[in-house]
């Protein structure tokens, strides 16, 4: 399922020791983790721990204080730390923001078509668009509904849609079962799977419903109070572990 | 005093000037209906579109309306340059409500000054051989100095409105007030995008004002008759929505000319406020708002 996609591109995404803050508040103290190509890795954590601030250092949306962020494509590496925003996406690293951030009052086909906005990706408009569409069927039913008067869920959908468009390496999804339903939540992981395998991407998720997360995580990093407490090389170990079980399972 | 053809001539008229009002309300239907930048200056840039049609046409005998095509790109190049002052000192900083608004009544000031300084205070009025002549329907006599910026401001819209929905740069200008930071993350820089939008805007102020001169005289404080009127139509057309700008732009004129012809001319703006206001009070988010 590779056929619109140009030159199979190997990407992997290498995070050194970085440092992050706002003003005087350290975040993050010394991150570092490694997103390999085709991996899916999950960033797991529970609130105000760092996780969104290491996706805007990834993002350019943070600058971070110490520490690198490099995209190797090719085995060519790229220094992420000082680029905006638009220079990441258009190195191919796309992200879903966590609150979805949809443009409310443009119509599902608008969004997408923004999705397609960087040069690489807008070649491929009408494949990926059909894609979006066969992927998830009520984008296309409502492709003509503002995207503000439509259900969380259905919002998620088309926030992973829309990153999709821009015809990414890397897939970086904030948070994705934040204010849904948990039968949605599961079903939203399983698509993330799904897409994951159809479009060969590279896949990080940061996620704080561990038990959802741990279904497709080939492998996963606990975060906690901004340092990595915990790198699991298999999901059995995270399950495992003693921090997962008085985080999240209760124990 | 009604009779079927004041009532005809009156609707035709009506339509003819919504026309216009709708080239002229075009720029602010992006400038701020699209990227929250209140420019009050945009019908003074109409009025210097006048006179740079106006001296065109006198030194050289060049159609009005050609130019003012003409001297689009040095309308889009003024915006570009007022959009990164804008943005540089009062936009990055957040205070763009109350500062921005002040910037912008200052530079209408400045447009007008300068064009009593170069022109004087008098009425001046453009050549063109269509802008005597009149085309009759029937009882309906329709002016050519009337007609043709009709037909421009047709024009113009349906251009900007196709521009917004099938290019990439006009939907990233559809998005980039709703959310700054998502549109980056599509690739797009919004400032980039909001400066071209900007530079768009003033660029229509060029063709508004050679068809102002051509409808009739026109003198540099001329501007401010339409400050109102052109806010009145950005906002019942939905704010930012082009096809709804010409809908109210039609309406209002509509409204205008019937006040003006059965009730008398000084009716007409009151009239046509009236009708916004209830138009508003039954439909807050105007007419064509999403």
């Amino acid at each position: 399922m590779r056929a619109w996609k140009g030159p199979i591109l190997a990407s992997r995404l290498i995070i050194e020791e970085v440092e992050a803050g706002y003003g005087a508040v350290r975040v993050l103290h010394g991150v570092s983790m490694t997103i390999d190509n085709g991996e899916t890795v999950v960033l797991l954590g529970t609130n105000g721990n760092g996780k969104s601030t290491l996706i805007k250092c990834i993002m350019g949306m943070v600058r971070p204080g110490a520490g690198t962020v490099v995209l190797e494509t090719d085995g060519v590496g790229t220094d992420l730390v000082g680029k905006t925003p638009q220079q990441v996406v258009d190195l191919g690293i796309a992200l879903v923001p966590e609150g979805r951030r949809l443009f409310p009052a443009l119509t599902v086909e608008e969004n997408l078509m923004l999705g397609a906005y960087r040069p690489a990706a807008r070649r491929h408009l009408d494949a990926n668009l059909a894609f979006c569409y066969d992927a998830f069927p009520v984008l296309a039913e409502r492709h003509r509904q503002l995207a503000g008067s439509m259900s969380g869920g259905e919002q998620q959908m088309l926030a992973i849609a829309r990153a999709l468009m821009s015809e990414p390496e890397i897939l970086i999804v904030d948070e994705p079962s934040v204010g849904l339903a948990p039968i949605l939540v599961s079903r939203m992981i399983a698509k993330i799977k799904e897409l994951k395998e159809r479009r060969s991407l590279t896949v990080l998720m940061a996620e704080q419903n561990f038990n959802q997360a741990i279904k497709i995580a080939d492998r996963g990093y606990i975060i906690v109070h901004g340092e990595i407490a915990f790198r699991g090389l298999e999901p059995e170990a995270l399950r495992e572990n003693e921090l997962v079980k008085r985080y999240y399972l209760g124990a | 005093m009604f009779t079927f053809d004041l009532l005809a001539n009156a609707i035709v008229a009506g339509v003819l000037l919504g026309g216009f009002y709708t080239a002229v309300s075009l720029g602010l239907t992006i400038a701020f209906g699209r990227l929250d930048v209140v420019n009050i200056a945009h019908p003074a840039f109409v009025i210097l579109g006048s006179y740079t049609a106006y001296m065109v046409n006198a030194a050289f005998g060049v159609d009005p309306v050609l130019a003012g095509l003409a001297f689009t790109p040095a309308f889009f190049a003024i915006g570009v340059g007022i959009y990164r002052v804008y943005h540089a000192s009062f936009e990055r900083r957040g205070d763009e409500s109350l500062r921005g608004l002040a910037f912008f009544f200052g530079l209408m000031f400045i447009v007008e000054v300068a064009l009593i300084l170069v022109y004087g205070v008098d009425y001046r009025l453009v050549d063109a051989p269509y802008i005597g002549a009149t085309v009759s329907f029937g009882f309906v006599g329709v002016p050519m100095r009337m007609l043709v910026p009709f037909a421009l401001a047709l024009i113009m819209t349906i251009a900007l409105q196709q521009y917004f929905v099938r290019t990439f740069m006009g939907r990233a200008i559809m998005a980039v007030s709703q959310d700054r930071l998502a549109l980056q993350l599509m690739g797009a820089d919004p400032t980039r995008v909001k400066q071209l939008a900007f530079g768009i805007a003033l660029a229509t102020a060029s063709l508004a004002g050679a068809m102002l001169i051509v409808i009739g005289p026109v003198e540099p404080s001329m501007g401010r008759l339409y400050i109102g009127r052109v806010f009145a139509i950005v906002v019942l057309g939905g704010m930012g929505s082009v096809g709804g700008t010409l809908i109210a732009a039609l309406l209002l004129g509509v409204i205008e000319s019937l006040t003006a012809t059965f009730y008398g001319p000084s009716w007409a703006p009151a009239v046509a406020f009236g009708f916004l206001l209830f138009a508003l009070a039954v439909r807050p988010q105007g007419l064509f708002g999403r």
